[in-house]
């Protein structure tokens, strides 16, 4: 492509305003930028689920008097809430393969209730059992951050 | 009969018309063929936008293995950069060195892991002796946990007691990004 305007004849002929951009250098540059971008390009976005473990770090909200201590419990059978002396069991139900799945919905409904109640909690201990997977691990975890609880612990149950 | 070259032969009238006769004019052809790469460099525009819009500085943090399928996660928050333990079906590693094999983890009752807690003490030690002179890094006991998602509780559970033991007292569980309309779709797509 060239770069510099019609040349100009010298007849008095009409002279052309028409200037062409010189392509190549820009099309280079575009070449390296994707190669470079492509090679150091992440194709799989991985989350971290902070958690302390029992024993850890003590959490800051301790000293707060308008929070009360909330336990989950993840069984087999499905989660039990616990908290001020009161126990909310939400059992599993059919998941979409037909295999018991938790009630994940119901949890997070009963956390809002919660957190709509004492808007000051921020910490919850998930305790889980033995064969719990971890899969349901993650995903109990996920809906308590979601439900703005966001110091978890996971303490084992036994 | 003259032989002529093939192709529309008009009248000398008509060739000699104005308005008709430019049609059969034979004007010279010049040898250069331009190639038309405005469409090009709209392409390489978008690609490069796009790759921007995806680009991470952080780079890969956890070295993803055929072996660890990861959860999903909705509310999960960056990862940062901290020592990896993995947990595959066959083995535990730390930071790429087996430590451990899953089955000894799934069947022993103590809780911890000798080779692993050395392995994270080293560690600590390490960390501590390089940022000696630098309060801006105070050791966080920062520690990425990468599992299978059909890894039992209990193993996860003895690598979480060897993380406290060494000092590790905050853990990242690792899982795959997705946004909630990500996981409503596929949701709606099994059903």
């Amino acid at each position: 492509m060239s770069a510099s305007p019609q040349e100009h004849t010298g007849k008095g002929g009409k002279k052309a305003l028409d200037a062409e951009l010189n392509l190549v250098p820009f099309i280079d540059l575009l070449s390296c930028c994707i190669s470079f971008l492509l090679i150091t390009a992440v194709w799989t976005q991985i989350a971290g689920l902070q958690v302390a473990s029992s024993g850890g770090p003590p959490d800051q909200q301790q000293k707060q008097e308008n929070t009360i201590d909330v336990k989950l419990l993840v069984t087999e059978k499905g989660y039990s809430l616990t908290m001020a002396g009161a126990a909310i069991d939400i059992p599993k139900i059919n998941g979409k393969d037909g295999t018991p799945a938790f009630d994940r919905k119901v949890l997070s409904d009963k956390l809002k209730t919660l957190k709509a109640s004492l808007p000051d909690q921020s910490s919850i201990t998930v305790q889980p059992e033995d064969v719990v997977a971890y899969e349901d691990l993650v995903n109990t975890v996920d809906t308590c951050l979601g439900e703005q609880l966001r110091n978890v612990t996971v303490a084992p149950l036994n | 009969m003259a032989i002529v070259t093939p192709g529309k032969r008009p009248g000398k009238r008509i060739a000699a018309s104005r308005v008709f006769g430019k049609k059969f004019g034979r004007s010279k052809k010049t040898g250069n063929a331009g190639l038309m790469l405005t469409s090009l460099v709209d392409m390489f525009t978008i690609i490069v936008i796009f790759l921007l819009q995806n680009f991470s500085a952080n780079g890969e943090i956890l070295y993803m293995s055929k072996d660890i399928k990861l959860p999903d996660a909705i509310h999960g928050a960056q990862l940062e950069r901290a020592p990896v333990i993995s947990v595959s079906n066959d083995a535990v590693t730390f930071d790429g060195r087996q430590v451990a094999t899953t089955d000894d983890l799934t069947k022993g009752d103590v809780l911890n892991v000798p080779e692993l807690e050395d392995a994270l003490r080293e560690e600590k030690r390490r960390y501590e002796q390089i940022h000696a002179n630098d309060p801006d890094h105070p050791f966080k006991g920062l520690v990425n946990v990468q599992a299978d998602r059909r890894i039992q509780f209990k193993v996860i559970k003895r690598v979480m007691f060897s993380c406290n033991q060494s000092g590790f007292g905050n853990i990242n569980f690792a899982a795959l990004s997705k946004s909630a309309a990500e996981v409503k779709t596929v949701t709606a797509a099994n059903n």
